[in-house]
């Protein structure tokens, strides 16, 4: 039987088809929120991929003018800086702030980006020349920065929120397709063997009526014909004493009689 | 008179950098090298004037190695001529790296400063200005060993004396201590061609007066340029003036009391090459910035007043080969050099990016 190995091992008593059907009743429940949830993530994600597109673009740009700007540095410095810019870096100018955005019930961290204000610590990179370019690549690769932050924090955003959209629509569509038909398969074979049962009992309360109709019609025959008998034998002995050894036989017919109403008995009770 | 016997000692030399002038890039080859689509089509370009030592790029090479390269070039096409200088020309020629040495210094002073390990630093550093006792400088642990190293060691000390302690080293910002090596040695080597007996009042002493004379004023310049903003008190600032040029002593003075854009236009007035450059950049950049080449967004067409100060250069130096029996010329080539290497770093950076919009922004004098 093919619906065995869909339903849960329960007993099919009264009592289980009650908890399966308030486990039907949850699992329907759970599934319309689980799938208003999922379609909301799935909106939220779709408008990250538009904008990490966006996002994307804009990189692209930035980064563009910033390596150019960087060209210009090293054209008008006329040599490496970097070193030297590496190691007047003291503390970061550009930093970063975490936030975290609650998109039904999924934590997004957000990143948000800011500069310290008057943290200038090499403004004096290329004093005698090339400063005004070394000050202005720095801006643009601060607003490159900008663009990367904002990108990292879409992405971040754009990988959880594809692994809790997977989870969802997992739970979904196990309940959907596992969980609900799963129950709806217990509760029928709860009800079915319950009317199985019930049948069964029916039908042996029949039997059993039966049995104690026939027994009882049998019992009332035998008592017609003791009752006869007694009659009989009451007329006899006021007949006559000759005839002493017929009552004496007629017991002896009793007997077997008895006995075989004795078993009667003994096969009802079974 | 002065042709009378320069070529006894210098005829050679002359002669070499004559040939070497004439192998720099010329117009037409930048044409055609902006005109590439790879890396590879530069290289190929490039082949005539910088083949051996391009060859063992690997294909597609990255520009900083390509600049890498040809900065070697000029370094051993300098060695060689420095290997064959004799007398006022080999001390001429030293002057000349005096300048790289103040880098390299300044970028063992960080190092040091900043606790690093200073050998690695040594390939960081500019090859012109390497010297033989290099090495010894990063012995040195603390900044006043490394002061004292430097006073002993190297040909720089008379810039350290006087005008640096070791505690200065320490306290100032090293762009500082490099601007006033810088304006030590600007004056040393002005003071040099013009006091040296092998040169006073030739051709030598004329056209590398012009050109240190336009080298202080840039400096002067830039320096004030760039210091708006900063912490770089105006007093200190005034310390950093090289002590002549064509702006020297009023211009000079002007300037270390200039507040904005407008005053540095003011100071120079009084020059009408300076005075041009600014009026052209002033409506190239706007007031907000004069000295720039506009940052990659809009202005591609002004030329920055970076710009117009190479070009000025360039065009000093192609002049003093138009004189004959003088020493300039070696200072000329170096320098007509260093803006070709630039020239093709930008080209090749732009090839790179696929940025051909602001391609011809090279200097190309011939």
């Amino acid at each position: 039987m093919s619906g065995a190995a869909d339903r849960e091992a329960v007993f099919p008593t009264r009592q289980s088809l009650g908890i399966m059907k308030a486990k039907l009743k949850g699992a329907e429940t759970g599934h319309s929120l689980l799938k208003r949830k999922s379609e909301a993530l799935t909106k939220r994600f779709r408008e990250i991929t538009r904008r990490i597109d966006e996002a994307k673009r804009k990189m692209g740009r930035v980064m563009q003018i910033a390596s150019l700007s960087l060209a210009e540095v090293t054209y008008a410095v006329g040599g490496n800086i970097g070193y030297q810019i590496q190691e007047s870096a003291k503390s970061a100018r550009f930093r970063i702030r975490a936030k975290q955005e609650n998109v039904s019930g999924v934590l997004l961290p957000a990143f948000e980006s800011y500069q310290t204000e008057g943290n200038n610590d090499f403004a004096m990179t290329g004093l005698g020349k090339g400063g005004q370019q070394v000050q202005r690549c720095r801006e643009t690769y601060a607003r490159a920065v900008e663009a990367l932050v904002e990108l990292a924090s879409l992405q971040t955003a754009f990988v959880i929120l594809d692994e809790v959209i997977k989870v969802v629509n997992r739970r979904v569509n196990a309940i959907e397709h596992v969980i609900i038909p799963r129950t709806e398969n217990t509760i029928k074979y709860i009800n079915s063997e319950l009317d199985e049962l019930d049948r069964e009992e029916f039908y042996r309360l029949k039997k059993v009526a039966n049995k104690k109709q026939r027994d009882t019609a049998e019992e009332d025959a035998q008592m017609k014909a003791k009752k006869e008998q007694q009659q009989k034998e009451l007329s006899a002995l006021a007949e006559g004493n000759e005839e002493n050894e017929a009552p004496k036989a007629a017991p002896e017919d009793d007997g077997p009689a008895d006995i075989l109403a004795a078993e009667e008995d003994e096969d009802v009770i079974f | 008179m002065e042709g009378l016997l320069f070529n006894v000692n210098n005829g050679y030399i002359e002669g070499i950098v004559r040939g070497y002038r004439n192998g720099l890039l010329t117009g037409t080859n930048y044409t055609n090298m902006t005109q590439c689509e790879s890396i590879d089509d530069l290289k190929l370009q490039l082949g005539p004037a910088y083949g051996d030592f391009l060859a063992s790029l690997p294909p597609n090479p990255s520009t900083s190695s390509l600049a890498a390269k040809a900065t070697d070039k000029l370094v051993s096409e300098f060695r060689y001529v420095r290997a064959n200088a004799v007398g006022s020309l080999a001390t001429f020629m030293d002057y000349v790296t005096y300048g790289y040495m103040i880098d390299n210094v300044a970028l063992l002073i960080t190092g040091t400063l900043h606790e690093r390990d200073t050998r690695e630093l040594l390939e960081r550093c500019h090859p012109l200005g390497l010297f033989e006792t290099m090495p010894v400088l990063c012995v040195a642990t603390n900044i006043e060993e490394l002061y004292n190293s430097v006073l002993i060691e190297t040909p720089l000390a008379p810039y350290f004396k006087g005008s640096l302690s070791h505690q200065d080293l320490d306290e100032l910002n090293i762009e500082i201590v490099r601007n006033t090596l810088y304006k030590n040695y600007l004056e040393d080597f002005y003071n040099f061609v013009n006091t040296h007996p092998d040169m006073v009042g030739t051709p030598t002493a004329e056209v590398m007066s012009e050109i240190l004379e336009f080298e202080a004023d840039r400096r002067a310049i830039n320096i004030t340029l760039n210091s708006f903003g900063t912490e770089l008190s105006k007093a200190d600032r005034k310390k950093l003036y090289p002590s002549f040029g064509q702006l020297y002593p009023e211009g000079t003075l002007m300037l270390s009391r200039a507040d904005d854009f407008e005053g540095v236009r003011l100071a120079v007035e009084g020059v009408a090459d300076y005075k041009n450059f600014f009026e052209a950049a002033g409506l190239g950049g706007g007031p907000g910035g004069p000295g720039n080449m506009a940052g990659g967004s809009g202005g591609a067409e002004g030329r920055s007043l970076e710009d117009m100060f190479y070009q000025k250069e360039m065009e000093i130096s192609k002049g003093a080969f138009t004189r004959q029996f003088t020493y300039a010329i070696v200072y000329a080539w170096v320098k007509l050099r260093e803006q070709e290497i630039r020239n093709i770093t930008w080209i090749a950076e732009c090839i790179a990016q696929n940025q051909k919009e602001r391609i011809n922004n090279y200097i190309s004098v011939f």
